[in-house]
């Protein structure tokens, strides 16, 4: 599909992005600086692609009011820290779409300011953690203001020697009545060395609120692997169909097709 | 020409032996129901056959068409042409039910099969059943009813072609016209020369199937096998008949430890 580059405004202190369609669908190539400022201005939808993410990047976002954000990207190589800040202005809404298969070290650090009333943020992530990675996601979305809407949804697959860990917080602050939060964070643990920490935690300094979260993490258990085995899969086959279970949903905020070649791709290639 | 050929089987579960030596033979074109009462082996005897990690046989032997299958791993006894439909199947969440599917046919595959010529068959499958489609797409299992669970069982049956089938209480759970839509299948796929070997506890699924033998296992054996006219005996009758006229103490089931649930996250994911 084709985007716009947005890298031409790469020398100035702060992107400022506005588009002529809606939505307007853009890319930025992270891999020639570290710290980014985008700004997206009132009344836009911006489709934005992040490419080639490198060694510890920063982001700071802010979506002004009614506009919404789409954001997505695809971590590979090394990656070892990632910092996004965000925050969304009234009536805005920001999507992010993280497939994470990069190799060794991450501390990845989110934080999501709904700010104003009627905001939403919505945080989707797939991590595959093998070898002898290390990572961990903390995950934050602070509801400041009243109604807004704030979901963060990681799944992520364990194996070899590998650490992965979900933590963050779903924070509802005080005189953010009518707002909604929701958790979930599932780990797939494959192999007797690998480790997995799902730490959901939620604070509510409100009523009138909606606040739920789910952890699992854990082995395949027996009885599926009897059930996909008794069909014929083997254990090997099993194992694959359960992991594209717990990361191929990503694919859904993936609009190219050629990324989403890209991420299945990977997951085959490091499983 | 399918064989499956159980010789003096003994087999436990934790310690505990229920199949206390087994003799059947089943063969293709053929419908083998087998009854008994709960607690007796029946299911332990498919989980066995199928090679459940839990059950750990003791002595015997099982041959599919030659090839001692107790060698073999759960997988390859599917593949040499096996099938057990489960009493409760399980839900395996992110798991497509088609891309399940398509992969279970695949494995028996030299070359994999076509996108076109899969879902053609899988339209035609679900067609038979009378499935919504969408069945077909959905996480395999989740959130299934207990019917629909049933009927994602003969799906699979139809889409593998087994050589010889086993269902597990196929008919638990399913009301009339489900019970009538499996019971077609059933029929249908005897003609294509499967043989099946089906556990139920109600005489309406086997008067739709006319099963061409009866077994029944009491304590861990078989103490009848005959033509299918026992199974209306003990529809009206119960299993007393077996006590009186062939003197076998039926025992007990030995009752359950309180079954306790504990209890966990939701993990559900809201989709707004």
């Amino acid at each position: 599909m084709e985007r716009q580059s947005i890298n031409k405004y790469l020398n100035k202190d702060k992107y400022v992005l506005e588009g002529k369609n809606s939505p307007t669908f853009m890319v930025l190539d992270c891999q020639n600086k570290d710290t980014f400022n985008i700004e997206i201005k009132e009344n836009q939808k911006i489709n934005l692609l992040l490419l080639n993410i490198k060694e510890n990047t920063k982001f700071d976002f802010n979506v002004l009011a009614n506009s919404s954000l789409n954001l997505k990207t695809v971590l590979k190589g090394e990656v070892k820290s990632l910092n996004i800040n965000a925050k969304v202005q009234s009536n805005g809404d920001m999507h992010v779409y993280c497939a994470d298969f990069s190799d060794g070290d991450v501390n990845t650090i989110v934080k999501i300011d709904l700010s104003e009333d009627n905001t939403t943020a919505m945080w989707h992530l797939a991590s595959l953690s093998a070898k002898n990675d290390n990572k961990e996601f903390d995950v934050s979305l602070i509801h400041n203001a009243k109604n807004t809407f704030g979901l963060s949804d990681n799944y992520g697959v364990s194996k070899d020697d590998a650490r992965l860990v979900f933590s963050g917080i779903s924070h509802i602050k005080n005189g953010a009545k009518y707002s909604k939060t929701r958790q979930n964070a599932k780990i797939m643990v494959f192999d007797d060395l690998s480790k997995a920490i799902a730490r959901p935690i939620l604070k509510i300094d409100e009523n009138e609120i909606e606040a739920s979260h789910g952890a699992s993490v854990g082995k395949i258990n027996d009885e599926s692997m009897f059930y996909l085995t008794s069909r014929g899969l083997t254990e090997e086959q099993a194992k694959e169909l359960i992991t594209m279970g717990y990361l191929k949903p990503i694919l859904v905020g993936f609009e190219d097709e050629e990324i989403k070649e890209e991420i299945s791709s990977l997951i085959e290639g490091r499983m | 020409m399918s064989k499956l050929v159980i010789k003096d089987l003994y087999a436990s579960v934790e310690g505990k032996q229920i199949l206390k030596g087994i003799n059947l033979e089943i063969n293709d074109n053929e419908i083998v129901a087998l009854l008994g009462p709960n607690g007796h082996g029946k299911s332990t005897l498919l989980n066995v056959i199928m090679g459940h990690p839990r059950y750990v046989v003791d002595s015997g032997s099982i041959y599919l068409d030659g090839k001692n299958i107790l060698e073999m791993a759960t997988d390859e006894r599917a593949r040499a042409g096996l099938f057990l439909a489960m009493q409760s199947p399980s839900e395996v969440p992110g798991v497509s039910n088609s891309d399940f599917l398509r992969s279970a046919v695949n494995a028996r595959l030299e070359k994999p099969v076509s996108t076109y010529k899969f879902y053609k068959a899988l339209d035609s499958a679900t067609k038979q059943l009378k499935m919504p489609f969408d069945l077909a797409t959905r996480s395999l299992n989740e959130g299934f009813s207990g019917g629909e669970k049933k009927r994602n069982e003969m799906l699979q049956l139809i889409l593998l072609e087994p050589k010889i089938a086993m269902l597990d209480e196929i008919d638990s759970g399913l009301d009339v016209d489900a019970i009538n839509i499996v019971s077609e299948v059933i029929n249908s796929e005897k003609e294509k020369g499967r043989g099946f070997l089906i556990i139920s506890h109600y005489a309406r699924l086997y008067d739709l199937i006319n099963p061409t033998r009866a077994v029944v296992m009491i304590n861990g054996r078989i103490v009848i096998d005959s033509d299918p006219s026992v199974i209306k005996r003990i529809d009206k009758e119960g299993y007393e008949f077996i006590k009186t006229e062939l003197g076998i103490e039926i025992a007990k089931e030995e009752p359950n430890m309180n079954q306790t649930s504990i209890g966990s996250c939701d993990v559900k994911v809201k989709t707004e």
